[in-house]
C-alpha cells in the first residue's frame, strides 16, 4: 500500500486525490505502526527544514520509516522539503538531516539570479533526466513541473543526480540512492507531468 | 528556465463566481466548481479564488466550497476572503489549499502576517492589496473590505512593510482597470516592483493576451492574473470559460519573455 | 409493462428494454426499423433534390433577414451535430445565425474548448445563457429524488426555453437545429426519456421535492413555444442536416482538421451530467441503455454494422477506471453525499405516469403533425 507520511507538512490531500483518480489505494500514515504494511512511502514536504526535522523527529514515526527504508529497502520519495530531510544538513537549518543521501542542502546563491524576484525559486521551470531513472519514464527536457523552494540539494555523489534543473545555476531537481528519491518540485501540483510521475513510482 | 505564471482569478459571491467591473455591478458567471474544474483540466498555471463577501460581512470562509474546489486543483491553489486568524489559515491549508491571501486583515492587523509566515511558512503567505488613485491629486491608495473603504494608506510602503513582516507574495490589484479589459495599470505595477523583491502577481484590467504579455516583457519573472480575459469572449460578453494552450502560451512567452 | 422474455431485433440493436417495442413476427426486426422504413426513408432527400429543397429554404432565410442583425439563431453545445452545423451555416450557407451557448453548469473542458476554437476562427460573436446553478441544483435534484429515469430534463428544458426566448427577444423566425435522421432516426422511447417541454410535469416534481424558489430559471411551456411561437408567429425549426448526406465520422474528422476540434469518447461529452446520466444511471439503474439507440440509427443509416453494435454494447457504456470519481464529482457538485446519490440510485424506480403530466396533449399535437406530414418520424406514443 502507497503509504503517505502526515507529520504535520505538505499538501497531503492532494496525494490521496491524485492516487485515488489512478485507482491506487493510498494509507496515511500518523503513528509507527501505519508503516509497517508499506509497499512504497512518500514523505511530502512544505516549509522550513528545522521544522519538517522536528515535526518528523516528535511524530514517533522516525524509528518505523528508518526500518522500511533502511533496512526493508521499501522505495521512499520525498519531496520538496521532503527531499531537503534527507540530506545531512541544510544551511536553512540548525538540525541535522536523515541523512539518507550522501549531500547537503545550500541556500541559492541570488547573485546568479538574473531576476527581480530571486527567492524563492517560483512557477513552473523544466527538469532534464541526466539518466534513465524509472522515477522519471517518460519524461525529457521539455516537461515542466512546480516549483516553490529557496534552497537546493547538492549531491556530493554525482551519480546519485537523476535530473537537473536551471535557476541561476544547475542544480539537482531529483536524486536517487538504491530505493531512496528525492524530488525537488511538486508533482501533486504539476498537472499530468506531476500524475505521471507519481504513477511511475506506484509502478517501481 | 522558469517561466512567468499566468494565472485566472474567480471572484464568489453568494456561493456563485460572478465578475465585477471596478469590484461593482457583479454579472452571474456560474457555478465555482465546474469553472475550477475546467481550469484544471485546461491545466493552468495557478488558481486564486477570492470569498469576495466574507472580510465585508465578517463570515467565516465556507470551508466546504475550499475543499470541494482543491480537490479538483492539480495545480497551486490560493484561497482570499474573510480570513482573519491564524486558526482558519490552518484550516485552510489542511483542507488542500496551497496559499492564502489576506487583504483586509493585513490592513487593520499587520502582525498578523508575521505570525502567518510562522506557522505555515512565507511562501504560503499572500498579501493583496487592493489599490484604487485618489480623485484629486492622481495618488494611489489603499482600499479595504472588498474596494467599499478607503484607508488612506500608500500602497508602495504598505508593500515594503508586508514584506519586511514575511508575506510570500504581493497581489498587486487595480480596482480602477479592474473588468474593464483596457490593460493593466503599468504605473503602480512599476512602483511595487521597484521596492520589493518577493514574488508579485499583478491583476486587474487584461482585455488581451497582449496585455499580459506587456506586463511579462516590462518585468519577466512575475504572476499575471486576470478574471474577465478568462471568463469572457466577445463584445456581447458571453461566459465561455478560456485560457491559452501550451502552443499558444509558447507564441506569448517566445515574443514577450525569451526575447527580452 | 415489461416483457418478460427477452427479444433484440434482428436488423438493428433495439431490444425488449424498450417495454414497448413490437416485433415483426416472420422476420423478427422492430418497430423503430419500420418506422424509419416507412416514414423516413422514403422521403429524406439528402441528393440532389435534397440540395434543391435546402437551397429553397436558405433563400427564405437570407430574404427574410434581410436588414436584420440575424437572419436565423442556432444553439451550440459543442458537440458534433451543432458544431458542424454552425460550420455549414456560416460557411457554405452564407447565413449570420444568432449562436447561443447555455450553461447548465456541467460544461466539459473539451465543450468549453470546442466551442471557443470555432467561434475564434468563424469570428462569432457568442451569446450565453449561465443559469443560475443553486437554481439548477435544486431542481435536478428534485428529478434524482422523484426516481423517474428522465433527469435530464433540467439541462433540457432550458436549452429549449432560452433558444425560443432567444428567437423571440430579437424576432428570428428560423431556428436552426442540428438534429439529423442520419444519428437520430431511432426515437427514445417515452418511458425513457420523457418530454422535455411537459411543464405540469415538471411542476408537479418541483412541488413535491424541489426546495429553492426558480426565480431566474427559463421556463417554457409547450403552448408558448409549439403552438405561439410556432403556428401563430411562424417561427420555424430547420434541420439543414437532413438534406445533406451527413455521415458522423467524416464530419468529425472534418471538425477536427479544420477547426482543431476535439472529439469525444463518448456521446454527449459534451456535458459531464449527460455523460454520467447516459453512460450509467439509465443503464445501471433503469437497464436503458442509450447507445442502442444510437447504435441503431447508424446501423439502419449504414454508418455502423450490426455486428460491431454488439460488440460495443457488451462494454459498460461507462468508463469502469473513472466511474467512481465521476459518481463523487456528481455528488458534491449537487451537494449532497456519494451515499445520499447511491440512495438515489437504489430508490424504487418511478415513471412519468408517476406524476402529473400533459402527456395526452403532446399525444395529440404529435398526431396532428404526423398527419399533416409536419413530423415525419412517429414520436413514440408510449
Amino acid at each position: 500500500m502507497i503509504t503517505i507520511i502526515d507529520y504535520g507538512l505538505g499538501n497531503i490531500r492532494a496525494f490521496v486525490n491524485v492516487y485515488e483518480r489512478l485507482n491506487i489505494k493510498t494509507k496515511i500514515a500518523r503513528v509507527g505502526e501505519d508503516i509497517k504494511d508499506a509497499t512504497k512511502i512518500i514523505l511530502p514536504g512544505v516549509g522550513a527544514f528545522d521544522y519538517a526535522m522536528s515535526q518528523l523527529n516528535a511524530s514517533g514515526m522516525r524509528d518505523e520509516l528508518e526500518k522500511q527504508v533502511l533496512e526493508n529497502k521499501v522505495p521512499v520519495v520525498g519531496i520538496c522539503v521532503g527531499m531537503q530531510i534527507l540530506a545531512k544538513s541544510s544551511d536553512e537549518g540548525k538540525l541535522p538531516g536523515l541523512g539518507w543521501i550522501d549531500g547537503d542542502v545550500k541556500l541559492f546563491d541570488t547573485d546568479k539570479i538574473p531576476y527581480k524576484t530571486r527567492l524563492p525559486h517560483m512557477g513552473w521551470n523544466s527538469i532534464s533526466p541526466v539518466k534513465d531513472n524509472l522515477l522519471l519514464d517518460g519524461f525529457d527536457n521539455e516537461s515542466r513541473f512546480y516549483f516553490l523552494h529557496s534552497y537546493y540539494f547538492v549531491c556530493n555523489k554525482q551519480e546519485e543526480v537523476i535530473s537537473t534543473t536551471e535557476y541561476g545555476i544547475t542544480y539537482a531537481s531529483a536524486v536517487n540512492c538504491d530505493n531512496i528519491y528525492g524530488i525537488q518540485f511538486h508533482p501533486e501540483k504539476s498537472h499530468s507531468n506531476g500524475i505521471q510521475l507519481l504513477h511511475n513510482f506506484a509502478k517501481i | 528556465m522558469l517561466y512567468p505564471r499566468i494565472i485566472p482569478c474567480l471572484l464568489v459571491h453568494n456561493k456563485g463566481l460572478v465578475k465585477t467591473t471596478k469590484f461593482k455591478d457583479p454579472k452571474y458567471v456560474g457555478d465555482p466548481i465546474n469553472a475550477v474544474k475546467i481550469f484544471n483540466e485546461k491545466e493552468v498555471d495557478e488558481l486564486i479564488v477570492v470569498d469576495i463577501d466574507a472580510s465585508r460581512e465578517g463570515r467565516e470562509p465556507d470551508y466546504k466550497m475550499i475543499e470541494n474546489l482543491a480537490i479538483e486543483c492539480r495545480m497551486p491553489f490560493c484561497y482570499g476572503g474573510g480570513i482573519k486568524t491564524v486558526e482558519q489559515a490552518q484550516k485552510i491549508f489542511s483542507l488542500g489549499v496551497e496559499k492564502i491571501a489576506i487583504s483586509s486583515i493585513a490592513i487593520e492587523n499587520p502582525d498578523i502576517v508575521s505570525k502567518l509566515a510562522e506557522r505555515v511558512g512565507n511562501q504560503s503567505v499572500v498579501v493583496v492589496l487592493d489599490i484604487k488613485k485618489k480623485i484629486f491629486g492622481g495618488k494611489y491608495e489603499l482600499y479595504t473590505l472588498n474596494g467599499t473603504k478607503a484607508t488612506g494608506i500608500d500602497p508602495v510602503s504598505f508593500a515594503i512593510k508586508m514584506q519586511s513582516l514575511g508575506a510570500g507574495e504581493i497581489v498587486v490589484n487595480s480596482i480602477d482597470h479592474e473588468g474593464v479589459m483596457k490593460g493593466y495599470d503599468m504605473n503602480i505595477i512599476n512602483n511595487i516592483r521597484d521596492v520589493v523583491n518577493i514574488p508579485l502577481t499583478v491583476m486587474g484590467g487584461a482585455g488581451t493576451m497582449d496585455d499580459i504579455g506587456d506586463v511579462i516583457q516590462q518585468h519577466g519573472i512575475i504572476g499575471v492574473a486576470a478574471g474577465s480575459l478568462f471568463v469572457f469572449k466577445g463584445k456581447f460578453r458571453a461566459v465561455l470559460i478560456n485560457y491559452p494552450t501550451n502552443v499558444e502560451k509558447s507564441i506569448l512567452l517566445s515574443k514577450y519573455f525569451l526575447n527580452r | 409493462m415489461q416483457s418478460t422474455k427477452y427479444q433484440i431485433c434482428t436488423k438493428c440493436v433495439m431490444d425488449t428494454s424498450d417495454a414497448n417495442i413490437a416485433f415483426d413476427t416472420t422476420n423478427g426486426t422492430c418497430d423503430h426499423c419500420y418506422d424509419f422504413k416507412n416514414h423516413v426513408e422514403s422521403s429524406w432527400q439528402t441528393g440532389y433534390k435534397g440540395k434543391k429543397a435546402l437551397k429553397i429554404i436558405i433563400d427564405n432565410i437570407k430574404k427574410n433577414g434581410k436588414n436584420k442583425e440575424f437572419d436565423c439563431i442556432l444553439g451550440i453545445s459543442g458537440g458534433v451535430d451543432s458544431s458542424f452545423l454552425l460550420h455549414m451555416a456560416i460557411k457554405e450557407f452564407g447565413l449570420r445565425p444568432l449562436v447561443f451557448h447555455v450553461d447548465g453548469g456541467w460544461n466539459s473542458e473539451l465543450a468549453v474548448h470546442n466551442i471557443n476554437v470555432m467561434i475564434n476562427k468563424l469570428g462569432l460573436d457568442l451569446y450565453t445563457e449561465v443559469i443560475n446553478w443553486e437554481e439548477m441544483k435544486d431542481l435536478q435534484l428534485a428529478f434524482f429524488k422523484s426516481g423517474v429515469p428522465h433527469l435530464d430534463i433540467p439541462q433540457d428544458h432550458a436549452f429549449i426555453a432560452t433558444l425560443y426566448h432567444f428567437a423571440e427577444k430579437h424576432k428570428i423566425k428560423y431556428i436552426l437545429n442540428g438534429g439529423n435522421f442520419s444519428t437520430e432516426c431511432v426515437q427514445h422511447p417515452m418511458q425513457w426519456i420523457y418530454y422535455g417541454t411537459d411543464m405540469v410535469q415538471i411542476k408537479d416534481i418541483i412541488k413535491k421535492y424541489g426546495s429553492v424558489k426558480m426565480h431566474t430559471y427559463p421556463f417554457s411551456s409547450i403552448y408558448w413555444h409549439k403552438i405561439y411561437l410556432r403556428y401563430i408567429k411562424g417561427v420555424e425549426v430547420i434541420k439543414p442536416l437532413n438534406y445533406i448526406p451527413y455521415i458522423k465520422n467524416d464530419a468529425i474528422e472534418f471538425l477536427k482538421k479544420e477547426y482543431n476540434w476535439k472529439p469525444y469518447s463518448i456521446k454527449h461529452g459534451e456535458s459531464i451530467f449527460t455523460r454520467f446520466y447516459e453512460s450509467y444511471w439509465l443503464p445501471e439503474r433503469f437497464g436503458y441503455d442509450t447507445r442502442r439507440i444510437y447504435f441503431s440509427s447508424l446501423i439502419l443509416t449504414g454508418q455502423m454494422t450490426r455486428e460491431n453494435a454488439l460488440k460495443e454494447l457488451m462494454k459498460p457504456a461507462y468508463n469502469p477506471d473513472t466511474i467512481n470519481d465521476e459518481f463523487n464529482y456528481i455528488a458534491t457538485k449537487l451537494g449532497i453525499t456519494p451515499e445520499e446519490l447511491r440512495q438515489y440510485f437504489n430508490m424504487p424506480k418511478k415513471y412519468y405516469w408517476d406524476y402529473k403530466n400533459q402527456q395526452n396533449i403532446f399525444r395529440m399535437g404529435a398526431r396532428v403533425l404526423n398527419l399533416l406530414g409536419v413530423e415525419k418520424v412517429k414520436k413514440r406514443q408510449k
